[in-house]
């Protein structure tokens, strides 16, 4: 039965009515029916309607294959990136710290050799060295000067390594700017999903708990955040004011 | 002097203890989460704690916790060396006991003063 406007449902009331007060029973529960059949006929008809388009909604997301491909594909990709990423650096922190190691010894020997030399020459010229210290002098040089070219040559090659270790820098920005893309998309497509089961993204609770607060999370991006301290200073006030 | 230094990168363990070791503390081992750390901990022998916050299994905070907990471990001087800036997470660890607290990235120079605070406050109590 099609659901009744107000003027039509206005004169099966009052034909109830009339048969109610003939005290005609029969007819009265005819009107009856036709009231409770129109008001469960505008129901009936509400639901199939929000049924076909939360069918048609979720047969849409079902079949986006950009989504079952991000899912499948994507996602798994993205852990690979990162621990690309948490790899490239460690490795490259590494070869910077071994190139230091290995070039310390370099610059310290060389400097130990010319205080040595520095200390001698100086008793040379206030002519306090005798014939045969002077000649063990003179060897000792000949054999630094190339000694500093040798070793300068091994430093400035070292130091040339360890700029090209920062090319991590450029390799992990790729792939870092590759995951925040992905992110987008997926960001989008939840807010689609949301959108979909027709609910309103919930207001996040601004004061959180305790628990939240004091999770872990890792270098903070954003550093204007209110609770968010910039630098070691910060830090000593914030300790200081609680009695450190 | 033996110091511990708890990290879950290995990178940073290394540079931390390279930058001990400049500062004159070259008896020094590691672990990389605080499960790890607890065991060699509790096994004695170490007198100065240097720990991360962020990291699998046990966290910083947790092991701070735990080592306050120990009564053989209690007094233990503990050094937070961490990228976690929040207010409530520093003064979490201040009411859970932590000796100092540092923020990476850091310095030579803010490591070995806030080492030097914490023997100064130790020698004077």
């Amino acid at each position: 039965m099609e659901s009744l406007n107000s003027s039509e449902l206005l004169d099966v009331a009052r034909d109830l009515v009339a048969a109610l007060e003939s005290n005609d029973e029969h007819e009265a529960q005819i009107h009856l029916a036709d009231l409770t059949q129109a008001q469960e006929s505008d129901l009936f008809h509400e639901v199939g309607t929000l049924t076909r388009e939360l069918h048609e909604s979720l047969n849409n997301f079902n079949v986006d294959p950009k989504l079952i491909n991000m899912a499948q594909h994507d996602m798994p990709d993205t852990r690979a990136r990162l621990n690309y990423v948490i790899n490239t650096t460690e490795e490259a922190a590494h070869n910077t710290l071994g190139l230091i190691d290995k070039t310390l010894p370099l610059s310290d020997s060389l400097k130990d050799t010319a205080q040595k030399i520095e200390d001698s020459w100086h008793r040379f010229r206030m002519r306090e060295m005798g014939v045969d210290e002077f000649r063990s002098l003179s060897s000792e040089i000949e054999s630094y000067l190339p000694k500093v070219k040798t070793q300068a040559d091994q430093i400035h090659e070292n130091l040339s390594e360890m700029t090209l270790a920062q090319g991590f820098q450029d390799l992990t920005g790729q792939v870092i700017r590759q995951v925040i893309s992905l992110v987008e998309e997926v960001e989008n497509n939840l807010v689609e999903l949301v959108k979909i089961a027709g609910k309103h993204q919930a207001e996040s609770n601004k004061d959180g708990n305790k628990a939240d607060l004091i999770k872990a999370e890792g270098p903070q991006i954003d550093n204007t955040k209110a609770n968010v301290v910039n630098n070691q200073d910060e830090v000593d006030d914030l300790l200081s004011s609680l009695g450190f | 002097m033996k110091i511990l230094v708890v990290d879950d990168f290995s990178t940073m363990r290394r540079i931390i203890k390279n930058l001990l070791r400049d500062l004159g503390f070259t008896n020094t081992t590691e672990a990389d989460d605080g499960l790890t750390a607890m065991p060699i901990l509790q096994a004695g022998g170490i007198d100065f704690l240097v720990t991360d916050w962020n990291m699998p299994g046990m966290q910083g905070i947790d092991l701070l916790k735990a080592v306050r907990a120990d009564e053989n471990l209690s007094h233990l001087p503990v050094l937070m060396v961490t990228a976690e800036t929040k207010r409530e997470q520093i003064i979490e660890a201040a009411q859970a006991g932590v000796n100092g607290y540092i923020v990476k990235p850091f310095t030579a120079g803010t490591l070995k003063d806030k080492i030097d605070k914490i023997f100064e406050r130790i020698d004077a109590g």
